[in-house]
């Protein structure tokens, strides 16, 4: 398979069901052999995007392109493209050989080499020993790897997962997730596109993380870049969680409330209003830089960590913090502090306006 | 769809051209006119829509009580009930009448009992071959096409509410008829118009009773058609049926659907 | 409630069919009691004129099933693939058998048939016909429930792994929708079986189906042979809804 032919690329697709727009002019490109997540809500249109790759929507405009061949106008049976939906779909007449061997039978692929291919399938998703078995007889997490081993063996260059792991069990989830990256390691050609609403897949797995609401891209980059330095309120909230706290901009640092905080205000004028973003686990409890003083309104014990909600001027400010020997009490002042690198300002755009 | 078309509506079509041809020739409202004015017919269509109207009323009675019983009343074998209903649905109508004759009829099981205690000459039923043998058949027979779309609907029923309702101190027919009524109501609006379209349109239950004194619309068609030769006549009649019936049928459509929303 | 139920229930559900099968070995039943047990008219039911009939009914509703699941099948598959508003007019035209009454398809049969172009009259083809129309309402609208149950995700699953709509329906949805064929097709059959008010108007004297010869019984007044054929006809029935369940249990445990 040539560079070429494989990737994603959405060029301004716009999808509307009844003149309803679910997914807003998405541009976005997935490269050959990077795995893309699209993280968001519900109803933010990232199952939509993901439908129109494998062509079952039509978007009202824009094209699609899988490598350098524009698929927009395409059935989707003649896209040759690998799916997994989130219950799995495997045909329930069929034994898991035959619902593995179900796409190279349609494409008249050779009886020996289908032979051959389906069992590379089942042996890469360690499902091998069950072959003879019906999907019914199989627990959630087998019929998944059934699943992925009957899209993985028609060889596709992309591969769409639509939250494939959300109908699982925790303990399963990880697994799973864990199995996945080494299907990528092992499959280092192919193009994933993952639909969750989960941020702890989409780390884990994603190359990038194309972060959508309300039909719209909002943010796209590393996981790292998303995290560490978040390009709106909306973005940092979604990937981890944040305290976003409404500053005004000053010289060196900006000012919340009574409070003066130093952080790095990048290229924000002075006298601006703003967003800082200070992840809750790098706040810390007692006196330190940028003392923050407020009123303990819930303690939640999570086993290794406490979660304080604390009141500062009006503002919740959460902070979490290696598990406490003498937490405080509920009314308590307590002072929180971070330091001046953890803190990220976003320009009150929009986007924080809206949260 | 043109196969349909074809063997379906293209006779039915036929059947509306017909009914404006008199015998006599040409095209004329003439047909019509004989037919709406005769007393068969006027006798047929009230005889037909008063039983229908009858079988519909007895059946939803019969129908809720039994749906209520084999829903909510635990006892062994109810599964088995549900099937017997099935296969009874599969079974053609005329085969109560049938077995009616037995029952009711002039020499059968009841009127035998009773001459046989009394030692009178004849039986105190001979009602079979007058439109309430027709319609205790209808109501026998159609009975089972309410049972199952309300037995549907109580399977639906939440059996959490019943018991709050219960721990609350409501009886049983005040629950009966406050919570499990008008849950009941779309399935039981959907049914009897169904119940009510097949009663128009039934023809082996009165054709079987024997009764020369029951005319109802279906089985004047066939006696105006069949035994009289009479297309056009037959035709005038087929159509103010099918009038009926199908209005009655777009509604019985209408309400399931929204029975079903 | 218990007793009530069975007061109401048992006499007038079960006993029909308990005395039609007690009718049918009896010479007399004047009593409570049928007397005079006899096994003849199963004699006469199983031979001769009642034979043929039994033969003339099983083909009939063979064929007129078999039709019917055909047209119905395709008619819902060809229904599924349309806009909205035309599937809604097809699934109109195609109900609208059920409403209209079975007399008036039997009237309608013999008109159209009794002039050219096509001259079916006074012969077997035209009950088949009517036969076929009537059920086929029944089998569109069951398989067009089952085809709205199936879940979409199966088919789109199979046009992403590279099946043509083809054979997406030939591997994939009809295997899916066997279990409901074979019921719609069980359906169909015990409807035609005991079709009565159609085949009334339209049966050729040499083919004469089971309900036919039982009306024939009981106007002579042989109520006794007529049970015995009844109860042939019931038999039959159950026979082949038994033999149909039984391939659509082996159907949905594939």
């Amino acid at each position: 398979m040539s560079t070429a032919s494989s990737g994603i690329r959405f060029d301004s697709v716009t999808v509307a069901y009844d003149g309803n727009v679910v997914l807003d002019a998405l541009d976005l490109t997935v490269g050959p052999g990077e795995v893309m997540a699209l993280l968001g809500p519900s109803g933010s249109g990232k199952t939509t995007a993901l439908r129109a790759v494998a062509g079952f929507v039509r978007p009202a405009s824009g094209r699609v392109f899988l490598g350098d061949r524009d698929v927009t106008g395409l059935p989707p049976y003649r896209r040759g493209i690998g799916m997994v939906v989130q219950q799995y779909a495997l045909f329930p007449h069929m034994r898991v050989a035959d619902n593995v061997a179900f796409g190279l039978k349609a494409r008249k692929v050779p009886k020996a080499e289908i032979r051959t291919r389906v069992a590379e399938a089942l042996d890469m998703t360690g499902m091998g020993a069950y072959a003879r078995r019906h999907p019914r007889e199989l627990s959630g997490g087998q019929q998944q790897r059934v699943a992925i081993a009957r899209a993985l063996a028609i060889r596709p260059d992309v591969l769409l997962l639509d939250e494939p792991l959300s109908a699982l069990d925790a303990q399963l989830r990880s697994g799973m997730l864990a199995e996945l990256a080494r299907l990528h390691r092992e499959l280092p050609d192919v193009s994933i596109l993952y639909v969750t609403h989960d941020q702890v897949e989409a780390l884990t797995l994603a190359d990038r993380i194309a972060v959508m609401d309300k039909a719209k891209l909002r943010a796209c980059g590393t996981p790292t870049e998303l995290y560490r330095a978040p390009a709106d309120a909306f973005t940092a909230s979604f990937v981890g969680g944040a305290n976003l706290l409404p500053v005004t901009v000053g010289t060196g640092g900006v000012s919340f409330g009574d409070a003066e905080i130093k952080a790095d205000t990048g290229g924000v004028a002075r006298g601006a209003s703003a967003t800082l973003c200070v992840r809750p686990h790098l706040v810390g409890l007692g006196d330190g830089p940028n003392r923050l003083t407020g009123t303990v309104r819930e303690i939640q014990w999570r086993g290794s960590t406490h979660r304080l909600y604390v009141d500062v001027g009006g503002h919740r400010v959460m902070a979490d913090l290696r598990e406490l020997k003498a937490p405080p009490v509920h009314g308590e002042s307590v002072s929180l502090h971070f330091a001046p690198e953890d803190a990220v300002l976003l320009p009150a755009g929009v986007s924080a306006g809206e949260e | 769809m043109a196969l349909l078309a074809l063997v379906f509506l293209y006779p039915l079509a036929l059947v509306v051209q017909q009914s404006f041809r008199p015998d006599a020739g040409g095209t004329s409202v003439q047909p019509y006119a004989d037919v709406l004015a005769s007393s068969a017919f006027r006798e047929a269509l009230w005889t037909t829509v008063w039983l229908a109207v009858a079988a519909t009323a007895g059946c939803l009675v019969l129908g809720f009580v039994l749906a209520l019983v084999i829903a909510f009343v635990p006892f062994p074998g109810a599964k088995a009930v549900a099937r017997f209903i099935d296969v009874f649905l599969s079974f053609p109508s005329f085969l109560i009448t049938l077995a009616l004759l037995f029952v009711y009829g002039t020499v059968g099981m009841a009127n035998g009992a009773w001459t046989d205690l009394t030692g009178a000459e004849q039986g105190p039923f001979q009602f079979l071959t007058t439109p309430w043998g027709v319609l205790l058949a209808e109501i026998t027979y159609f009975t089972p096409f309410v049972m199952r779309p309300l037995l549907a609907a109580f399977s639906q029923l939440d059996t959490g509410q019943l018991e709050a309702a219960g721990s609350l101190g409501a009886r049983a027919p005040r629950i009966v008829r406050q919570i499990v009524l008008p849950e009941a109501l779309p399935a039981l609006a959907a049914g009897g118009s169904l119940v009510l379209v097949l009663c128009l349109n039934e023809f082996g239950i009165v054709l079987f009773t024997g009764a020369k004194g029951v005319t109802t619309l279906p089985t004047l068609v066939y006696g105006k058609a069949i035994l009289e030769s009479d297309y056009p006549g037959a035709c005038v009649v087929a159509v103010v049926n099918v009038l009926i019936s199908v209005g009655l049928y777009g509604l019985y459509r209408v309400v399931s659907r929204r029975a079903g929303a | 409630m218990w007793a009530l139920f069975l007061v109401l229930f048992l006499p007038l559900f079960a006993l029909p069919l308990l005395v039609v099968l007690g009718a049918s070995f009896a010479t007399h039943w004047s009593g409570v009691l049928p007397s005079g047990l006899t096994t003849a008219h199963y004699e006469a039911a199983t031979r001769g004129e009642a034979l043929e009939a039994l033969t003339t009914s099983l083909v009939t509703a063979t064929t007129a099933s078999l039709l019917a699941l055909a047209t119905g099948t395709w008619a819902a598959l060809a229904a599924a693939a349309l806009k909205q508003r035309h599937r809604k007019a097809l699934d109109a035209l195609f109900v609208l058998p059920l409403a209209v009454p079975s007399v008036v398809v039997g009237l309608a049969t013999l008109v159209a048939f009794s002039q050219p172009p096509m001259l079916l009259n006074g012969t077997r083809w035209i009950v088949i016909v009517a036969h076929s129309v009537l059920v086929t309402a029944f089998a569109h609208q069951s398989v067009s429930a089952a085809l709205a149950r199936l879940d979409p995700a199966y088919e789109q699953a199979a046009a992403s792994l590279g099946a043509s709509p083809a054979y997406v329906l030939w591997r994939v949805k009809l295997p899916l929708l066997l279990p409901s064929l074979t019921a719609a097709a069980g359906l169909c059959f015990a409807l035609s079986m005991g079709e009565l008010s159609a085949t009334m108007m339209l049966y050729p004297p040499d083919w004469t189906p089971l309900p036919v010869l039982i009306y024939a019984a009981t106007d002579r007044g042989a109520l006794f042979t007529g049970s015995a054929v009844a109860v042939v006809l019931m038999t039959a029935t159950l026979l082949v809804l038994l033999a149909v369940s039984r391939i659509r249990t082996r159907a949905s445990y594939r």
